[in-house]
């Protein structure tokens, strides 16, 4: 699954319309939008709204390792060498409130300029806040703050801020140019998402669902404790090292129902010795 | 799987430079190496390398490198699971973090939460750390156990710089291990009589199924034999034996393959070490990693170390130690 933050609705609706997502009709505290492998939700303005918003959509979601989160947005540039409507891929986040940083793992090929974002806790208007004390190529109000949400759940290759420069620190931005910069660049995007999504489906995982499933039933039936839980869910790893799938045999073991913890230790033994 | 090499941003693409270190030579020389690289400033080492929930399986894949400076804890006592080769003070240092090959067996995969590499580009404070010590005792120092530094030796020149530090030293006894094929990158050097260059050995089918990235036998077996040639003090490491189908036979040639091509008197010692890692290490390792047989293998814990059982254990030492006693005088040979 992949899970896609931004602020406002004019940053969402060319991600909506791209992808054809739908209004999940749900009551809930944050708009939200969802296809079958992406949701996306509005979080509003500012770090607090943007962590809330990414915590409820992972919790919603229930967001496993192999998910993917994704801040996309609109930044102001400190600098003009980076061009109005350009997307960047951050590889640094400083919450300027903290001074805390925050580095995605950038590991998945892309054709994105990268550079550092700065969330703050107010718009940076460049006539009002000496640049100087910024640190970051571009601001924004969400990324520090989705950033460290999103990581509570997921690995840093999986979690990452792409911002659209839209303006060079300047007041307000038209939303409907908002809308147009994001969606221009949303082909970029979906590229990075794919290549995301092609390590998550290539990279070996341990056991499968249905494997999972297996263990949970076993244990139940044959009154497993915890340790002899583990060591069967090692063995079954072990077994599958060297077999592409699992032994027959086991199959027999769900339809035993062990009256004793004595009894299932026997049964555990015959496991056992038959996935070493 | 050749889309999935493709997704794969290079190894090193972003290079991450702590505060503080930025214009150490070292930092400079490496820098200079990766022009096209990513720079990116950090406040410590630890807020890249330490952060929560890294993969280490998918970062293999796209290592970045840290440069940074480590400040305390620069010397560590010799561990129980590793050979002191009979030398009374042994100590180890970590002049840099994580290795660039992928052995399915290393416990680094399961010691460090990250599989980017860290260089300490502060050699000075380690070398000030060292020389302290030595004026109270002699010491053993073995410096390539968490990282492969011969491997690491065309971007960091770290063995030049320890190798010329220790020559000299009456009360310094330095030890690099490793698995590179990068002899030629300090071939030039004299050989330091207080340095060991100490190779670890596997069978070719080891090799080939769990040391990723790692050079061949063929070509290990060749830079030991200049090593030798060039006069350095050169171990042998069979270490970590394995346990696997057909074994025996693997072990068999791997040591007559070794003594085809080494001259055995001029091996200074040798070293059988069967598989033996922490139990933590190995949970560790165990939560992200796919089946494999070695990190998934039904060992036995004994004393918070996860190993073969006894007679599994005591069937490969003795094959390895009769095996090698062919070539190495008895006492010439360590076993752990």
């Amino acid at each position: 699954m992949i899970f896609v933050v931004t602020a406002y609705h004019a940053e969402a609706k060319p991600i909506i319309e791209y992808f054809g997502l739908k209004k999940v009709l749900k009551n809930s505290r944050f708009e939200v939008f969802a296809g079958r492998e992406i949701a996306l939700v509005e979080s509003g303005p500012g770090v607090i709204a943007s962590a809330c918003a990414t915590s409820f959509l992972l919790t919603e979601y229930k967001a496993r390792d192999k998910d993917i989160a994704l801040n996309i947005g609109i930044a102001g540039a400190k600098n003009s060498n980076l061009r109005k409507g350009e997307a960047i891929l951050c590889h640094k986040i400083i919450y300027n409130d903290t001074k805390r940083a925050f580095y995605p793992d950038i590991i998945v090929k892309h054709d994105m300029k990268e550079g550092v974002l700065e969330t703050f806790n107010f718009p940076v208007v460049k006539e009002d806040f000496p640049l100087e004390l910024m640190e970051g190529d571009i601001a924004d109000m969400e990324g520090a703050g989705f950033f460290e949400a999103a990581s509570f759940f997921l690995p840093p290759h999986g979690v990452h801020c792409i911002k659209v420069v839209s303006d060079y620190l300047e007041r307000a931005v038209e939303p409907s140019f908002v809308s147009d910069i994001i969606g221009k660049n949303l082909p970029l995007i979906e590229g990075f998402m794919s290549s995301l999504e092609t390590i998550h489906r290539f990279i070996p995982k341990g056991l499968s669902e249905n494997e999972e499933e297996i263990i949970d039933k076993l244990a139940e039936n044959l009154r497993l404790t915890f340790t002899m839980t583990h060591q069967l869910k090692n063995l079954m790893l072990f077994y599958l090292s060297k077999n592409e799938s699992l032994p027959g045999e086991l199959y027999d073991f769900l339809n035993i129902k062990a009256n004793s913890k004595s009894e299932g230790k026997v049964y555990f033994e015959r496991i056992k010795k038959l996935l070493c | 799987m050749k889309e999935l090499k493709n997704c794969f941003a290079r190894s090193f693409s972003h290079i991450y430079v702590e505060e503080g270190v930025e214009e150490a030579p070292l930092t400079k020389e490496i820098l200079k190496k990766f022009p096209k690289a990513v720079k990116v400033r950090i406040k410590h080492y630890k807020d890249v390398f330490c952060r929560p929930r890294q993969n280490f399986f998918v970062q293999e894949s796209s290592r970045k490198l840290i440069i940074a400076a480590k400040n305390w804890e620069l010397l560590y006592r010799g561990p129980d699971v590793c050979h002191s080769f009979g030398n009374e003070n042994f100590y180890y240092t970590s002049p840099a973090l994580n290795c660039v090959y992928s052995c399915d067996y290393c416990y680094l995969k399961g010691m460090y939460p990250s599989a980017n590499l860290v260089i300490f580009v502060n050699v000075e404070d380690f070398f000030k750390e060292i020389e302290d010590l030595i004026r109270q005792k002699p010491i053993y120092l073995s410096i390539s156990y968490d990282t492969d530094l011969l491997a690491l030796e065309r971007i960091a020149p770290l063995c030049t710089t320890w190798i010329e530090f220790a020559r000299w030293k009456e009360d310094l006894k330095l030890e690099i291990r490793t698995k590179s094929a990068n002899y030629s990158a300090i071939s030039s050097l004299a050989p330091a009589c207080n340095v060991i260059l100490a190779w670890t050995l596997s069978p070719d089918e080891v090799i080939k199924k769990y040391e990723k990235n790692a050079p061949p036998l063929d070509l290990r077996l060749k830079n030991i034999k200049r090593a030798i040639g060039d006069g350095w003090n050169v171990r042998l490491c069979f270490d970590p034996v394995l346990y696997f189908e057909k074994w025996e036979a693997a072990y068999e040639n791997l040591i007559s393959r070794t003594f085809s091509v080494i001259p055995a008197d001029k091996v200074k010692d040798a070293s059988i070490g069967v598989f033996r890692i922490p139990r933590d290490y190995l949970k560790r390792m165990r939560r992200n990693s796919p089946p494999s047989e070695i990190i998934h293998y039904p060992y036995t814990e004994r004393e918070e170390v996860y190993t073969y059982d006894e007679k599994i254990k005591r069937e490969l030492t003795e094959k390895v130690w009769s095996l090698l006693k062919k070539h190495i005088p008895e006492d010439k040979i360590f076993i752990l």
